[in-house]
This record gives structure tokens, sequence and C-alpha cells, in this order.
């Protein structure tokens, strides 16, 4: 069996990936992209202690299919709001979109 | 009909009151007789009431009437006690004496009131008030508990403040209106301070009877009745004008003078009297300083009063202070315990007093003037009124039979008797002054030759309305007095005559000593001689005599300089902590506290608002940064 460090190793990197991404690039959607990848690093966190410290029971791996299901919800709400971004003021660069503030 | 019906005696012009307040402008006549009829009522309603209390009395022992109704109760969270408001009547013969005054006396002034004040302005808001004011009197009167009596307490100094205002397009009748109101109100944060005491450590009732009983069991500590009594002696000195809360009667004349002769004369001011009289054996139970002081602001009052007295030029004025020595002298009876003496002179000062008020009014109304050098010689065209006018000022003097020789005897009989001898002289030395003052008031103002011929031209005698009240005030003016022969008491159904139908503790007899009334007489006798003969035709030998004495005179005109005294600590000491106080609420508490923490708010605000940025890579390394802090701190503090 493959030790439970390498899955842990794997989703802290593919974490800090989606973080990075979601600090320094600027296109929405990028950032969308980096945010699904963070979520997917928790995915591989939650299956790999399911199995690893509870296998009779399902609990880990149905809390994974949960976090796919509102992860493809959110995305869906968070391109509509690109879109309409995109649609109304011709932009997809975060750092333009700053009018929600004081 | 009897003592528990009590009530009614208040509750009918408080319903005049109510009618005129709303309907009085649609009334025919603006509802003056609707005034009338009230009180009229109330009047006769007294008779009921004697009637029942003689029933039930048992020989010479009276059982008063008492009835009341819970108007509050609550229990007092944590203390287990029941905490109870009610409002009752207690009917006994002081609370009979007083009614009798009171009821009569407005009777014949608002009949009075119809011919002085017709044409005015605001006649039927006059009745109006004066109907208000007889409900609050009768309550205070009636009342069986400290509560409601302090309530009817302060509804009289109320009415008091609008009749003296009655005329306040007037500045100085505002000015008096708010002078009389501040004065009484000092007084009366003493008698609320002595009611409250006289509740907290006694029998967890207003009930004054229980509160006597209490304290004549040696409920309360001797230091602490002595303070509880003399804070309520404190509301009687304000109410009745005594020194040093005088200052505000003699300016009250600024009002209408029906209203001065039955507020400022015949029972408003005595309210004092009743209460201390009421509260007496309290004042018998405490430590003996209290009684002692009671006496010694009587006389003190007298003699300043009476001494003013002599200065005054204007006629209601003069009156004024003479009602303040008749009150002092019934401190003074107090003062020795004569419950009896106190309560027949205010009995037989109501009328006499009155009658002096409403004889100036006839006066004023006949002349528009009351400044008595521009009078003179008004007999030969105001008969009646100059008559009755020297019943009342030989009643106010003291002379055989009228009523006020009567009472005013009881007392120095008293003094005599129960006080050392310099009360009794002082009381002696004031009689010769009363005399001179008064004759002063009536010969300056009715006799020899008018000084200024076109006041005098067109004076004349009022109608029915002024004369009747006058005369029948002037008859019992004359024969007030004779209640206190036995034989007169019985005939008109007081049991063992007028002092033992009022005396609190037992039998009780009239005194008569006929040295001290020889010697009262001759000396009140003495002064209006030389009152008549020192004011005499123009007065050459009273102007000789000021002039000689011009720094003794100017000190009486400026009446002492009380006043100034007075507007002098306003002005230095009550104005100026009043400044500083103000400015610590509107810098301190406003600017800094209130004012300044609101700022703050919104500087704060202001400043911070810029953190957002509205740019969501900012946001993200917020939310990094601080997930980042809060794993190194928990990573610091489990290790």
């Amino acid at each position: 069996m493959i030790p439970i460090d390498n899955f842990l190793v794997l989703s802290a990197i593919l974490f800090s990936l989606g973080m990075y991404g979601v600090l320094a690039r600027r296109n929405a959607v990028l950032i969308l992209m980096s945010v699904e990848l963070m979520l997917q690093a928790v995915v591989i966190n939650f299956v790999a202690f399911a199995v690893y410290l509870n296998p009779e029971t399902f609990t880990g791996i149905i809390f994974a299919i949960f976090v796919i299901v509102i992860a493809a919800a959110e995305v869906g709400l968070a391109l509509a709001i690109i879109l309409r971004l995109f649609r109304n003021r011709q932009i997809s660069n975060v750092d333009e979109a700053d009018l929600m503030k004081w | 009909m009897g003592m528990d019906q009590a009530w009614l005696i208040p509750a009918i012009p408080a319903a005049a009151f109510a009618i005129l307040l709303i309907f009085g402008p649609y009334l025919p006549r603006k509802g003056d007789w609707l005034a009338i009829a009230a009180i009229g009522a109330s009047f006769v309603l007294v008779f009921p009431m004697l009637a029942d209390l003689l029933d039930q009395a048992d020989g010479t022992t009276y059982v008063a009437g008492e009835k009341a109704w819970e108007w509050l109760s609550f229990e007092l969270a944590g203390v287990g006690e029941t905490f109870e408001i009610e409002i009752g009547f207690y009917v006994d013969p002081i609370t009979i004496v007083m009614l009798a005054v009171v009821t009569l006396v407005a009777l014949m002034v608002q009949v009075y009131s119809i011919a002085y004040m017709k044409g005015d302005l605001r006649y039927g808001w006059y009745f109006t008030a004066m109907s208000l004011f007889a409900a609050s009197m009768l309550t205070l009167v009636l009342a069986n508990n400290l509560l409601l009596l302090y309530a009817g307490w302060e509804a009289v100094g109320f009415c008091s403040f609008l009749l003296i205002g009655f005329w306040w397009e007037k500045r100085s009748a505002a000015e008096a209106a708010k002078k009389a109101f501040i004065t009484t109100r000092i007084g009366d944060v003493g008698l609320l301070i002595g009611i409250i005491m006289l509740w907290h450590e006694g029998p967890n009732t207003f009930n004054i009877q229980e509160i006597i009983h209490f304290a004549e069991e040696g409920g309360y500590g001797n230091t602490y009745l002595t303070a509880a009594v003399l804070f309520l002696f404190m509301g009687a000195l304000g109410k009745s004008g005594q020194f040093p809360l005088h200052v505000w009667l003699p300016d009250a004349m600024e009002g209408p003078t029906p209203v001065s002769a039955l507020i400022h004369a015949a029972t408003m001011v005595v309210a004092g009297v009743y209460l201390v009289a009421r509260m007496l054996p309290l004042f018998e139970v405490a430590d003996p300083i209290a009684l002692d002081i009671v006496l010694i602001v009587g006389l003190t009052t007298v003699m300043i009063s009476a001494t003013m007295g002599l200065a005054a030029t204007d006629i209601k004025r003069v009156i004024a202070y003479s009602t303040l020595n008749s009150l002092g002298l019934m401190f003074v009876a107090l003062g020795s315990s004569a419950v009896a003496a106190a309560m027949l002179y205010l009995f037989v000062h109501g009328f006499f007093k009155a009658l002096l008020f409403l004889g100036a009014g006839s006066v004023i109304h006949a002349t528009e003037e009351q400044d008595m050098d521009r009078l003179g010689g008004l007999a030969a065209k105001m008969p009646i009124t100059a008559a009755t006018f020297a019943i009342g000022t030989l009643a106010m003097i003291g002379i055989v039979p009228l009523s006020g020789f009567w009472a005013k005897d009881e007392v120095l009989v008293f003094a005599e008797e129960e006080q050392n001898i310099i009360v009794y002289l002082v009381l002696l030395s004031s009689l010769v002054i009363t005399g001179l003052y008064m004759m002063r008031l009536f010969v300056r103002t009715f006799l020899f030759a008018p000084r200024v011929q076109e006041t005098y031209a067109h004076a004349h005698e009022g109608g029915l309305l002024i004369t009747v009240p006058l005369l029948v005030l002037g008859l019992l003016a004359t024969v007030g007095g004779f209640v206190v022969f036995d034989e007169v008491g019985e005939a008109l159904g007081f049991p063992g005559g007028f002092a033992q139908f009022v005396f609190l503790h037992g039998a009780h007899e009239f005194k008569f000593h006929l040295d001290t009334a020889i010697t009262s007489t001759a000396l009140a006798g003495g002064g209006a001689v030389a009152g008549w003969v020192l004011w005499q035709d123009k007065a050459a030998l009273a102007a000789h005599i000021r002039d000689a004495f011009a720094p003794v005179s100017a000190l009486l005109a400026n009446r002492y300089y009380i006043d100034e005294i007075y507007q002098f600590a306003i002005d230095r000491i009550v104005l100026v902590l009043g400044g500083i106080i103000a400015w610590v609420d509107r810098v301190v508490v406003n600017d800094t506290g209130v004012n300044g923490s609101a700022n703050l708010g919104y500087f704060a605000g202001f400043e911070i608002k810029f953190l957002q940025t509205g740019r969501i890579p900012n946001y993200a390394l917020a939310i990094v940064a601080g997930i980042l802090v809060l794993s190194i701190v928990m990573l610091v503090t489990q290790v």
C-alpha cells in the first residue's frame, strides 16, 4: 500500500499551486481554475484519509463527492458572473473590476 | 349623607372645573354660574358632615370619619411587602373648621368676582381656575394620607401660580407668579422629603393617623423624627409665607384682588398652619427644638411683617403684610402646642382678612388706584365698603368684641403661660405696630381730604354683588369670635364649645385672662389711636417722624433688603454655579462625551474604509495571510 504521506505531499503541492494561481493571476477564468485546483487537493485529502483511517465506512468518500458537486455549482455561478462582467464592461482582468468598495 | 360621602365636597368643584375647561367658552355667561353653584353645593355639604360627626360622637370624644379607596398596589420586589397608595378622606373637627372657612370664603369671593372680573378678557378662565383651586384645596384639607395631601398641596400652588399671573401680559404679574411658584417650591421639596422620611422608617403607609400612632408609640428615632418634622415644617414655611420664605406673598398681590382674598389670605396660605396643626402630635413627640423653631419662625415673621407694613403704600401690600403677621401669630400658637388657638385664629382670620381684601378690591374697582398716597376720603363715597373695612381693620387690630380679639387673646394667653417672658413681650409690642399700620391703612384710604381729586370724583360704591359679600363677611368678622364661649359653641352644635370641639387631646377650655385682655387691648388700641393721630389729615406728624428716622424708614420701605439679598444670592451664587454646571455639561458631557465618541467613530470609519480596495487579489492575499497567521499561532501554542 502506498504510504499516506505521498498523498498528503501531492495534495499539499496541488493546494500550493492553486493558491499561487489565485494570488498571482489576474485573469478571472484562470483564478477560477486555480480555485478548482485547491478544491481537488482537498478532495484528495478526504479520500486518502477515508481509506487509511476508516476503510469500513464511506463517509470521507461521500464528502469528496459533495465537494465535487458543490465545486461544479460554484463554477457555474462564477462563470456566469465572469460572463456578465465581460459582456457589460469588456474586461476579464480582476484588477479592473474594483467598484465594490467605499 | 354622612362622612362617607365627604369625597363629594372636592369632587363637585373638580367636576365643575372639568366641564368649564372643555365647554366653558360655549356656556352662557362663560359658565360662572356653574363654578358658583359647585362651590355653593360644597358649602352646603359641610353641614351633613358636621351633623354626622356630632351624631357619632360619644360625648365630646369624636369618632373621625375615614373612607379610603385603593389607588395603586404592588409587591415590592425582594422585600415581600406590598406598597399601597390610597385615595382617602378623613373628617374630624379640624377638617370641618377648614372646610367651613374654605367653602364659605370661596363662595363669597366667587360671587364678588362676578362684578369684579366683569368684562375681563379671560372671565371664563378665571372661574375655571377658581374651581380647580377649590377642588385642590378641599382635597388637601380632606386627605387622609400624606401623598394625597401633597398632591392637593402642589395643585393649590399651581392654581396660585395661574391666578397670580392671571394678567400675565403685565410683566410684573408674570414675574410675581414665577417668584411665588419657585419660592413655595423650595418649601415643597422639604415637605416631600419629610413625607418620604416618615414613610421610609414608618409603618409602610402614608396614612396620617397611622403615622401619628406609630410615632406616639416611639416607632421613630428621636433625632430622625425631629429631622422629618422639620422638613414638613419647611413645606409649611413656604406655603404660609413665613420668614425666610415670606418674600413671595407681597408680590403675589399682582393677581386679581378676589384671588388675593381667597388664596393669599383665607385658604391656601393657611394650608401650612393646617399641616402643622394636623401633624402636631409628631412635633410634640419629637425633640422640643422642633416646636421652638416653629415658635421662633412665627415670632420673627410677626415682627418683620408688622414693621414692613408700616412702610408700604400699596393698600393690597399692607394687607398682605397683615396676613403674614396673622400667620406668624398662628405659628406662635402652634409652637406653644395650642391647636385650638391656632385653629380659632385661622377660622376668624379667614373672614376678616377676606373682608379686608374684598374691601380693598372694592376701592380698586371704584378708583382703579391702589396707592394709598393717591386715595383718601373715600368713606363719603363708599360708606358700605368703608364701614366693613373698618370692621376688618379693628378685627385685625384686635378690639373687643370683634372676632380677631378673641383669637389673638387666646394666642397671647398661651404665649404667656407656656413660653418665656420675651416671647410674650415681643407679641405685645407687635400688637402696637399692628394697630399703627392697620389704622394708617384705614385712615389714609377712607378718611380726610382726598389727595387726588380726579380719582375721588368718579369713585362710587359697587353693586350688590360687591356689597353683599362684604356685608356677610363683615357680619362673620364681627361675631365669629363668639364661638369661644361654650354657650355659643353649644348653641351652634359643638358640644362643650369650640375649643373642646377642635382640640385633639381630650378636654380643653378657652382661657380668658382679664389682665392679658386688658393689656393687649390697651396696647392694640393705643397703637390704633397713635396711628390715627400720626396719619390724620396730611400725615404731617408721620412724615416728620419718617424724616427723623430716615435710615430706619428706608430699611422698612426696602423690606429689610431681603429681596435684594436673595437677588444677590441668586445672581452671584446660583447663577454662577449654574453657569459652571452648564459649562461642564456643554464641554465635558456634550462636546467630549456624546459628540466626541460619535466623532471618533466617524473619523475612524473614514480612515479605515480605505482598506476596502475592491480588488479581489487583495482580499485573497488577506485571507491567505490570515490563515497563515492563525496556523502559526496554533503551532506556537500547541507545542
